[in-house]
């Protein structure tokens, strides 16, 4: 046994091209089931990249994507949604011409919920959420830390949901929504044993939540280990001060 | 309540539209037929460029192809009518499958312009083929009825608008129109949700293309003499007009829009070219108060109306 059993995400020396650029370079990765990682890196270091590689919106150059046993790498981002790997975009992407309810309706309904089971379990969601009383509301009048909830509150419709990939989900949001994500989060980690990959710069966030973290920079992880490992690491240090 | 009034609506609308030939000319009868044609095919390009966002140019071309596949099955090989006209329905659903595998991956000004091609080349393909179509001259399609009476024809299309509406609100109200809504809003996102983007493009593309396949081959067995004009781009953009008046992206916009324009385009008949004047100044007008198109500009008048009657209510209140 060499520990793949327990490996929900497992990246094998990824490399995503676009034309000359080298947006990632040999990524190897794993992340076990129940973990909340933390993926970390100064801007331009591919992690976006990453975070589309894993889902299917890129395709890879090189190298494979595992999902437990699985290879993922060459599906399609909605038969990659229905093994139970969803995302967040890093700029909240809603369908803005459909009410809140609806928005929360659309990944139960693909995954062959009923209409009335979707809107049942959409109604617990966004109560949890604090989003109720915008249910009818249509996306687009919602600001941008409500778009940002309900983006991530979306995600939960799925009900085979085993991995989360969030692209900077406390970017730009005030406080109080980023004390009920963090709340959902460690909820829907510790009651239905959700795995996350968080992409964030709030590194106090990021330090509070995820007991490992991996740094990506220039395409390439650097290190990994707890907050105070890297935050200690040499190599992470030149990569955030300039120098390499 | 709401419900309610709204199925009153719908089943009044039902018995004045099956009750009014009696009232009117044969003339009127024959132009609201016609009229009946362009609702369905806008209702049915709504679901593909409004619903969908898929701007297509070629809508009115399945409508072409539907006729002529229809009326040269009858016509060249002796079959029956209703063979015809489920050859026509068949040959469309098979284009725009194809057509619509063609393009998955573009949208806009690109989906506009590919599709805007496919129609000039049919159009074309007619035209030059004109031994077999008959070409510039027109092609002869067999009757539907044996009466040259409008009033059957006038019932067929009112039943087949009616059918068009039940399906496309079905679809709209079925997890399909979530799929629809969301590929219109932002595709991407919709993939990351799961949804099959692709599955839900193809088939935007062909329920209204088979719609307009149908409602063509019938067509041209109502007027008897089709001809290429039926697929110019005019028709086209009457067709996108329509929609954008009556309203977007709602169920009662393309029918109200088509109805109503077509029959104040025969209203200003006498005022021969003018009237497309009329016509384009009342787009501005309405593009300008009511981007909704008209379906806004009911719902605004229900809400002044409701107003009026909140603070007419409101002082009598008072006044006691």
């Amino acid at each position: 046994m060499d520990g793949r059993e327990k490996q929900i995400l497992r990246l094998e020396n990824v490399v995503r091209d676009f034309g000359g650029l080298r947006a990632v370079n040999h990524v190897s990765l794993q992340v076990e089931e129940g973990e909340v990682r933390g993926l970390i890196g100064p801007n331009g270091s591919g992690k976006t990249t990453l975070i589309n590689l894993i889902t299917g919106i890129y395709k890879i150059t090189e190298g494979d994507i595992y999902f437990g046993a699985k290879r993922i790498s060459g599906l399609q981002p909605d038969v990659i949604a229905s093994l139970g790997i969803m995302r967040t975009f890093q700029v909240p992407r809603v369908f803005r011409d459909m009410t809140v309810l609806e928005n929360m309706m659309v990944p139960a309904l693909s995954q062959g919920q009923t209409k009335q089971e979707a809107k049942t379990r959409a109604e617990e969601l966004l109560e949890f959420a604090l989003l109720t009383r915008l249910k009818n509301e249509p996306a687009k009048s919602l600001s941008g830390g409500q778009s940002m909830l309900l983006q991530i509150v979306r995600v939960f419709m799925n009900k085979r949901l085993m991995l989360y990939v969030m692209d900077e989900p406390f970017a730009g949001v005030h406080e109080s929504i980023k004390g009920i994500i963090l709340k959902t989060i460690k909820a829907m980690n510790q009651e239905k044993g959700i795995t996350f990959l968080i992409v964030s710069h709030e590194m106090t966030t990021i330090s509070n939540l995820c007991p490992r973290v991996s740094v990506l920079y220039r395409g390439g992880i650097i290190s990994q280990g707890t907050m105070e490992e890297i935050a200690n690491d040499p190599l992470v240090i030149d990569a955030y001060l300039g120098g390499q | 309540m709401q419900t309610f009034k709204k199925y009153a609506v719908l089943s009044l609308l039902l018995l004045i539209s099956l009750l009014l030939p009696h009232f009117i000319t044969d003339y009127w009868i024959y132009v609201l037929t016609v009229a009946f044609y362009y609702a369905i095919m806008a209702a049915g390009w709504n679901l593909l460029g409004g619903y969908t966002g898929q701007f297509s140019l070629c809508h009115s071309t399945f409508a072409l192809i539907g006729a002529y596949a229809s009326a040269l099955t009858i016509v060249k090989l002796g079959l029956p009518l209703w063979v015809g006209i489920l050859s026509g329905t068949l040959l469309t659903l098979v284009l725009s499958l194809g057509l619509g595998i063609v393009c998955l991956r573009v949208r806009g000004i690109y989906l506009a312009l590919i599709t805007w091609a496919f129609a000039e080349v049919i159009r074309t393909f007619i035209r030059v083929a004109y031994e077999f179509t008959g070409g510039d001259r027109g092609l002869n399609s067999p009757y539907l009825f044996r009466s040259v009476k409008p009033l059957p024809y006038y019932y067929l299309f009112l039943g087949l608008t009616v059918l068009a509406i039940i399906l496309i609100a079905v679809v709209m109200r079925s997890r399909i129109g979530f799929y629809l809504r969301a590929i219109r809003n932002d595709e991407v996102a919709a993939r990351a949700m799961g949804v099959n983007t692709v599955r839900w493009k193809i088939f935007a593309f062909m329920l209204p293309s088979g719609l307009a396949g149908v409602t063509g081959a019938f067509y041209g067995h109502y007027i008897g003499l089709i001809s290429p004009v039926l697929g110019e781009f005019n028709e086209m953009a009457m067709i996108i007009i329509f929609v954008v008046i009556g309203g977007m992206r709602t169920q009662a916009g393309p029918i109200l829009g088509a109805i109503s324009i077509r029959y104040l385009m025969e209203f200003l008949r006498e005022w021969a070219e003018i009237r497309i004047v009329i016509l384009s100044a009342i787009v501005i007008l309405i593009m300008r108060f009511f981007n909704g198109g008209l379906m806004e500009f009911l719902r605004r008048a229900g809400g002044w109306v409701r107003k009026k009657d909140a603070v007419s209510a409101y002082a009598s209140m008072g006044e006691k």
